[in-house]
């Protein structure tokens, strides 16, 4: 009667890891089928970008002026749009999928981008308590970063994606 | 047979200077990766006047595989708007004066419009061989070209002996970016040279009726509350043989006196 039970129990015990198995099986196909290949990926996030950086472009306009001609308040303004801006297009391309292969190097990616939101939000609140040197030491770390960013992802060949000063006024 | 080593030499010289760059801002497009690094001498300018500056450019072309360069059949440089480039009183150096001269030859024809120097790379590719690299000196004097202002290059090798003229148009434009040299890598030099790499530094002081000038000025022009500024630097586009084009620009600083 117990030799039954046990074999009934091993009997179960198999079948239940069969089942996780075959279940890890599928979760990890259903995840490999998800995930683009990098081309997918660039294009996907390209799309995501376009826009965005065209509205920074707009939003950041005469920026560069308003601070030579010290209308820091009017540039902290302008500053504040893009860093919304930013931080929205990052919300958008940290959630989509990415392929396995890029994993890492796309992990520091985002970390270098987080960085330029840090310092665009940092460089809008000097601006905005009329602290020019400092933003201007912050402008120098963000242009820093900006290009540390687009070393990593050199290989992707972004385009909107990419830190291009020239589109901060 | 002459002129068929120099056009190599040329193209090797234009090949070589981008391709020993590996510094600077990269972009990629595909399999090619494009640099260009470079700045301002002195770094610290007047905010309102333009000061005598140097320039200092590097620029470099690869493929991420390191397989065969495509041919590059236009360079573009473009050069900060908010700096100067003067050519008032500086003697101009006719093209033909330095065609298939050497190196001394050419600076004692053409000293006075000497206005910088650099080298020069190329990726040469011989059929049924494997290629090799040029590196040759460069001079760059005062000129023109199709009647407006330029830049010659006179590229020179030793091995193989080679003595090119490359002429850069000096295009000026609006937007961050003013002055642009442009260069058309002309079809004598045929399809072996392929460019990889180019230094070049341009600098001239010289007088004209008492007064000092320079080729190239620039100013800071940052409010007196901040002590330095950033601007859109240079920028080089090269078009290629099959059309496309892939190029990458630099931002630098300057610091107000």
């Amino acid at each position: 009667m117990n030799a039954t039970r046990r074999k009934v129990r091993r009997r179960a015990a198999i079948g239940i890891a069969l089942f996780g198995a075959a279940l890890l099986i599928v979760a990890a196909a259903a995840s490999a089928a998800e995930a683009p290949t990098r081309d997918e990926y660039v294009s996907g996030l390209e799309r995501i970008c376009k826009p965005d950086a065209e509205a920074t472009q707009r939003a950041m306009k005469g920026a560069r002026g308003d601070i030579r001609a010290e209308r820091l308040a009017v540039a902290a303004e302008k500053f504040a749009a893009a860093t919304s801006i930013f931080g929205s297009t990052l919300k958008q391309i940290v959630a989509a999928p990415r392929p396995p292969v890029d994993a890492a190097k796309l992990g520091k990616w985002f970390g270098y981008l987080k960085a330029q939101e840090s310092y665009l939000r940092q460089i809008t609140a000097q601006l905005r308590a009329d602290h020019a040197i400092q933003a201007q030491r912050l402008t120098a770390r963000f242009i820093h970063n900006g290009n540390l960013a687009n070393n990593v992802t050199l290989a992707f060949g972004f385009d909107y994606c990419s830190f291009k000063f020239s589109r901060y006024g | 047979m002459a002129r068929a080593l120099g056009a190599l030499v040329a193209l090797a010289l234009l090949g070589g200077l981008l391709a020993g760059l590996a510094s600077g801002e990269r972009s990629q497009r595909g399999n090619l990766i494009v640099s260009l690094d470079g700045g301002l001498s002195p770094l610290r300018l007047p905010r309102q006047r333009p000061a005598p500056v140097a320039v200092h450019l590097e620029g470099g072309l690869r493929t991420a595989d390191g397989s065969l360069l495509p041919r590059v059949t236009r360079i573009e440089l473009g050069l900060p708007g908010q700096g100067i480039l003067s050519t008032r009183g500086l003697p101009v150096c006719p093209r033909r004066r330095l065609l298939n001269t050497k190196r001394p030859e050419a600076l004692t024809t053409c000293g006075p419009a000497l206005i910088g120097h650099g080298r020069l790379e190329a990726e040469v590719v011989v059929p049924h061989q494997a290629p090799f690299t040029i590196e040759a000196r460069l001079l760059a004097f005062n000129g023109r070209f199709d009647g407006a202002r330029a830049v010659l290059l006179h590229a020179t090798a030793d091995n193989p002996p080679i003595s090119v003229v490359l002429p850069f148009r000096i295009r000026s434009g609006g937007g961050r970016l003013g002055t642009v040299l442009i260069g058309d890598l002309p079809r004598a030099l045929g399809p072996l040279p392929h460019f990889a790499g180019f230094e070049m530094t341009l600098s001239r002081h010289y007088s004209y009726r008492g007064e000092s000038r320079s080729y190239l000025s620039a100013s800071c022009p940052i409010p007196p509350r901040l002590t330095a500024g950033f601007f859109s630097f240079a920028r080089v586009d090269l078009t290629l043989a099959d059309g496309r084009r892939i190029g990458t620009g630099i931002v630098r600083g300057c610091r107000a006196r």
